[in-house]
């Protein structure tokens, strides 16, 4: 090393060098396979579980919508994140994004999410607003009572003798729909997930 | 003799852009792929695109960041900083929609076209440095052409 | 008869080698700086106050977005504090396969470091040279988990995917391509008079100094402060593991620390590949309630992050502290005190390795 000519001179008569300098090209513009993109939708049937809206991370980003005779997700770019956790989540692989499913697949991988119901009991006011906007209790009671009693022993939860009591925690889908309406903030939905490998469905 | 001056025009302009980028809080990921396209492997000069941040000699302002509110007057100012003809374009989730920052109880106060006219947006958390040079290569023709046609 | 005019210098928000907007304002007589302040709050996004009341796999994707070029570590130390809470032991090849991303991002970010000193003293060439070699990690890390930036590889219990075995023969390979490259660009870095001028005792933090100032990453261990948070990790110390220390307090050792990171990342990620036992790589594990405050090295320097978590596991309260508050403070303080030139200002603040969205959340 140093600040001879001869050294110089040597450097510049590479022939690496040479052809660098005359035929070296930028990248293609293309992205590679194993980009984790936005999700694409697989054709599979989408059976309207809202799995994936329920595990995303971002507002906005991910809703499932009817066209037709058909539901399937919708993704947002402007929002997406491009996390891949609503292709882990989906029960019947109906998104894909790069090669999040393919591993799913081979490693036999999986994101499960439980609900819990979880009420202040101080700072409840026992209005009744959330048995009534729950959908899964309008399904199963459609003559719930305007402030939230019910006779019905299949609703999630419902007003009783001056309190809330819940009697099917299993049966919450996670909408969140309660919290929304609920005046004080006192119910609260927990979305439980797990990253599991190699158990059974 | 006007047709072939615009043509001119046209041709110059959609060769050689001045960009000026200013990060209006974010989390730093799109800084680092906007730098990612200046390295040799995605050369981004070689399109005639030369990345600096003064507004002055600019002709295109790159917005990164969901604004804080720090940044509202000073976006503005800055904005009417550059001379005409101007653009301005987004750069990741963040000024479209305020990403994974867009609930209540923080400070933003995203998109940034509240603030200043945006032009264009590229989607992504982060955008890949392939998808920004795409979606740059497909407007500079375009987003200059026929300025003063447009604006008599 | 000349008259020297004592301004005060503001250097930033928007200035071309910042990269994140930061205000330093320097009070100098003539050319010379007596001394400099440091304003901040131009990122201030108010995360921690969002990631209260939400479940782990929702603080997870902010807190990786509290710094887009540390996001990795953020990542793993937010999820081992989850672990930590919840008595969740990683799987056995998760654990390595940890270390293996956490050693990839810690190498990009010590190379982006270095481009952005280079760039800063006008040595453009070493700089695109530092910033190729950055795109082969990169496209490891693409390879690997899916994503360049802001990767979400960790949950708690393991990892999300597996290694394939020919993405473990790319990994090697261009270990072996990374490390006969960056032995060269050191020796320009080492030998350039140029860059010496511009370096070698420039910008001095004794040892006393950082103590007081309390810096830590690099910046501390540049000054003869042999202290690495790695050390204390288990799966650290099963690859075996030394703090890389230099003693000439100046830009050119904390430069110099950076580069010996970075031949000894590429030798823990060999030894982690060798190591690695077969195995599932999500071991499952429930989020349950509690408090802890636990610590990691980012490639700044200490990351600490304070979680108490209600009984389902959603975050009540979080603390994060970041190491660049520190050194942004050591450096306002301590370097630029009575520095020769306002030109040295710029060098000096980018060779403390600041990471703006890091410090104000």
């Amino acid at each position: 090393m140093g600040l001879s000519v001869i050294w110089y001179l040597k450097e510049f008569c590479r022939g690496k060098w040479i052809k660098t300098l005359l035929f070296a090209k930028t990248a293609p513009l293309v992205d590679p396979p194993y980009f984790r993109g936005y999700p694409t939708l697989t054709g599979k049937e989408c059976t309207h579980c809202l799995s994936c809206m329920m595990i995303c991370p971002t507002p906005g980003a991910i809703e499932v919508l009817r066209e037709g005779e058909k539901w399937a997700p919708k993704i947002y770019p402007g929002h997406c994140i491009r996390c891949g956790f609503c292709v882990e989540a989906c029960p019947e692989d109906v998104l894909d994004a790069g090669r999040v499913l393919e591993t799913q697949h081979r490693d036999n991988t999986s994101l499960s999410v439980r609900y819990q119901v979880t009420v202040n009991p101080d700072t409840c006011v026992r209005c009744g607003n959330c048995v009534v906007a729950c959908p899964v209790n309008k399904e199963a009671d459609p003559q719930l009572g305007a402030s939230g009693t019910s006779a019905n022993d299949e609703v999630i939860m419902r007003i009783e003798r001056g309190n809330l009591w819940v009697l099917h925690n299993e049966k919450c889908t996670g909408c969140k729909t309660c919290e929304t309406v609920c005046p004080t903030g006192a119910i609260r939905i927990a979305r439980v997930a797990e990253g599991r490998q190699g158990v059974e469905e | 003799m006007t047709g072939m001056l615009q043509k001119m025009k046209n041709a110059v302009r959609s060769r050689s852009i001045h960009v000026a980028y200013v990060d209006t809080g974010s989390c730093n990921g799109c800084d680092i792929e906007v730098l990612a396209c200046l390295s040799p492997r995605y050369d981004l000069e070689q399109y005639g695109i030369y990345v600096h941040n003064n507004p002055r000699e600019a002709d295109v302002l790159l917005v990164i960041g969901c604004c804080t509110p720090q940044w509202e007057d000073k976006l503005k100012s800055i904005w009417e900083k550059i001379p005409e003809p101007k653009v301005a374009i987004a750069i990741g989730n963040c000024p479209i929609s305020g990403c994974v920052f867009n609930r209540e109880g923080s400070y933003v106060n995203p998109p940034a076209s509240k603030h200043i006219p945006i032009a264009a947006s590229v989607p992504g958390c982060p955008p890949r440095p392939t998808e920004i040079i795409r979606a740059i290569l497909s407007l500079a023709p375009t987003v200059f052409k026929d300025y003063e046609e447009k604006i008599r | 008869m000349k008259k020297t005019v004592d301004v005060a210098v503001p250097i930033g928000p928007v200035h071309p080698c910042w990269k994140e907007p930061i205000r330093i304002k320097c009070a100098t007589k003539g050319e010379q700086v007596l001394s400099a302040e440091v304003e901040l709050g131009y990122m201030k996004k108010g995360i921690e106050r969002i990631m209260q009341g939400r479940p782990w796999q929702e603080v997870m994707f902010l807190a990786e977005r509290v710094c887009g070029i540390c996001s990795v570590v953020h990542n793993m130390v937010f999820i081992e504090t989850m672990e930590a809470i919840s008595g969740i032991e990683p799987a056995e090849r998760a654990a390595f396969l940890r270390v293996i991303v956490n050693e990839l991002d810690r190498m990009q970010s010590h190379l982006i470091a270095n481009f952005s000193y280079c760039y800063t003293i006008e040595h453009e060439t070493l700089g695109m040279y530092l910033l190729n070699e950055r795109e082969h990690v990169m496209d490891l890390l693409e390879r690997i988990t899916g994503n360049r930036v802001n990767t979400a590889y960790m949950i708690p219990g393991g990892v999300r995917y597996d290694l394939r075995p020919d993405d473990a023969d790319a990994v090697k390979a261009t270990l072996d391509l990374l490390e006969k490259n960056i032995t060269r660009y050191m020796g320009i870095f080492e030998s350039g008079p140029m860059i010496a001028l511009r370096s070698r005792g420039v910008g001095v933090l004794t040892k006393e100094d950082a103590l007081r100032a309390h810096a830590v990453g690099p910046t501390a261990r540049a000054s003869g402060i042999s202290v690495d948070l790695r050390s204390k990790h288990p799966t650290y110390r099963k690859l075996g593991f030394e703090p890389v220390v230099r003693t000439e307090c100046d830009n050119y050792a904390r430069i110099m620390v950076r580069f010996g990171e970075l031949f000894q990342s590429i030798g823990l990620i060999r030894r982690a590949l060798a190591m690695m036992p077969e195995g599932p790589v999500r071991g499952g594990g429930i989020c349950k309630g509690g408090e802890v405050r636990y610590s990691g090295e980012a490639p700044r320097g200490e990351l600490t992050y304070v979680v108490k978590a209600d009984r389902y596991g959603r975050v009540e309260e979080i603390a994060i502290q970041t190491p660049s508050i520190m050194n942004i403070d050591a450096c306002a303080h301590y370097m630029l005190k009575g520095a020769l030139s306002i030109a040295d200002v710029t060098a000096t603040f980018i060779s403390s390795d600041p990471c703006v969205a890091c410090t104000e959340r």
